[in-house]
């Protein structure tokens, strides 16, 4: 396995406000790297690091096995990056930004570009200022995957797009690794990473909480559980099982998030008669809302 | 080396640029123009004799009805370094810090290209600006052998060649202070305050005596505050603005190299 990125111990401060603080992980080549976290946790202070734009204050981080900073030139060449606070000039065209990325990179052949074009619907004619801010993100979308890189660094890449694109672009995501590259995809919701990618690292201010595949990650998480009662029950009943844990209890209404056996539960169910009881299979979100709610509620993971 | 980040820089400045250059240069025009009706005008001579303090914050010394005294008086010891330094400190504060603050310098910055390539093209697209500026004025100025306005064309380019520098260097220095703290406004505001201290040195140092050593320390007085037009720009000054511009680059690349970028 080829390791494209790493970090180790990886903490970049800001003065006395916290950045990350000794984040480790690996991203292996070819593999769609899911990066979540909710705003302001520390996932666009880590792709800075990545990406030689911010220095790190300790620890490493190894693009390529080449170092941020001291090997930039080298791998922003084989690297593309679409920031997630996308700022074009607003007087030039996108037809201008393109043409200045291609210049710089040396590329000769636009057959690509064109095809994304096409693909996107890109207005490159426009100044930007002219453009939606979706419209504007495709043109982010067309610097930072023109080039065919090796490592894609994406940080938010959906946001501002529509449905049909949004489906249009995790296609390209998937091509991409088709054809060898691998993918940094950075992101606060959870549906657009567990749709592509293949592993995840969960970051909450500024530490992983967790870094596993997506398949592990279902595996682990809870099941809902939702009971109807004729009274109020005490929901301290339930909240003493083992791998339960009271989501919401609304009087006669109690829902549960359930990661062991369903017969503790059931048993204390049925001595208080319930009416009716609805299961649903195991929740992605609510894991991750438990992880963003509280760090503690999980032991950090590493199933690298 | 390429220039593909100097020719983007002066595309998205190209109207201010030019703006800045058309009024420059007509205002050249006027000035030279005037000059048939006051070169008589002793009265004139008036506001600089016994070393006016008050004419020297205006950049007014010695005889204003001569050629050089007309030029300097008007143009080149005042207005021109005003509006060179318009552009220039303006540039120099905005193409690292000011693109940083508005998130468009990542996209040079993710390129495959070096933060010392960054600088060394923006010092050339600061000085294309600077030369563009002198160029056109001293075109205009050159119409004024039609208007009785006679110097020696070598100190013409010379003075010319030194307000460009003197452009270059605080442009320099406020791209060095931008790179360094990666704030446009801390830029601006540092090299406004040198600009300022090291005109009003140049301007009153051949009034007042104490100021008058501390005038080696004024980039002013080396390019356009020593009666340039009259006596030429000498080799030490072009060697001292040179010098200078070449520490501020260096001092550009270093803060640069450290800066967290957005």
């Amino acid at each position: 396995m080829t390791v494209v990125v790493s970090a180790e111990k990886l903490t970049k401060t800001f003065g006395s406000h916290r950045g990350i603080v000794g984040v480790d992980f690996m991203v292996a080549e070819g593999e769609i790297f899911g990066f979540l976290g909710p705003n302001g946790a520390g996932k666009s202070t880590t792709i800075r690091l990545l990406t030689g734009l911010s220095h790190s204050t300790s620890g490493t981080a190894k693009v390529f096995g080449l170092d941020p900073i001291a090997d930039a030139v080298e791998i922003h060449r084989h690297v593309g990056y679409l920031p997630g606070e996308l700022a074009l000039h607003p007087r030039l065209t996108g037809q201008q930004h393109v043409d200045f990325a291609a210049k710089v990179r040396r590329m000769q052949d636009r057959t690509f570009l064109h095809e994304l074009v096409d693909r996107f619907q890109v207005d490159l004619q426009r100044p930007t200022r002219a453009l939606s801010k979706g419209n504007r993100h495709k043109i982010g979308i067309l610097l930072a995957v023109m080039h065919r890189p090796e490592l894609v660094i994406l940080d938010e890449p959906t946001s501002g797009l529509d449905p049909l694109m949004q489906d249009e672009f995790e296609r390209l995501m998937r091509e991409l690794v088709s054809t060898g590259a691998t993918v940094f995809l950075s992101s606060h919701e959870l549906d657009e990473v567990q749709r592509v990618a293949t592993r995840v690292a969960i970051i909450k201010d500024g530490h992983l909480v967790v870094t596993d595949t997506v398949e592990a990650l279902r595996r682990r998480a809870p099941r809902t559980i939702e009971f109807s009662f004729p009274r109020t029950v005490d929901p301290k009943l339930f909240a003493s099982i083992e791998g339960v844990q009271v989501v919401a209890a609304n009087g006669k209404r109690i829902t549960l998030a359930l990661r062991g056996a369903v017969a503790p539960v059931l048993r204390v169910a049925a001595e208080l008669d319930p009416l009716d009881v609805v299961a649903r299979p195991a929740d992605l979100d609510e894991l991750f809302l438990t992880y963003y709610r509280d760090q503690s509620a999980e032991e950090p993971v590493d199933a690298r | 080396m390429r220039a593909d980040i100097a020719l983007i820089d002066l595309r998205l400045r190209r109207r201010a640029l030019l703006s800045y250059v058309l009024g420059m240069a007509l205002y050249a025009l006027v000035i030279v123009a005037l000059y048939p009706q006051f070169k008589g005008a002793t009265s004139l001579d008036q506001l600089t004799k016994n070393g006016s303090t008050f004419a020297a914050l205006f950049g007014a010394t010695g005889s204003l009805t001569s050629p050089s005294g007309w030029l300097d008086a008007n143009v080149y010891e005042n207005f021109l370094p005003l509006i060179m330094l318009l552009i220039t400190v303006g540039y120099g504060a905005s193409c690292i810090a000011g693109q940083d603050e508005d998130g468009t310098l990542s996209l040079a910055t993710i390129l495959p290209i070096s933060r010392r390539a960054v600088v060394l093209q923006k010092t050339g697209a600061l000085t294309v600006q600077a030369l563009l500026l002198a160029i056109a004025t001293m075109g205009c100025i050159l119409i004024g052998r039609q208007f009785d306005l006679s110097f020696p064309l070598t100190h013409l380019a010379g003075l010319s060649l030194g307000v460009a520098l003197l452009g270059v260097d605080f442009g320099l220095c406020a791209l060095a202070v931008g790179s360094t703290t990666g704030s446009r406004g801390t830029a601006l505001g540092v090299t406004a305050a040198l600009a300022a201290t090291s005109y009003l040195v140049s301007s009153l140092a051949p009034v007042i005596g104490w100021i008058r050593p501390a005038r080696y320390a004024s980039l002013f007085y080396w390019s356009v505050g020593n009666q340039q037009l009259a006596n030429g720009l000498s080799l030490a000054s072009v060697g001292v603005l040179i010098f200078v511009g070449a520490l501020l680059t260096l001092t550009a690349v270093a803060g640069f190299r450290r800066l967290d970028l957005r």
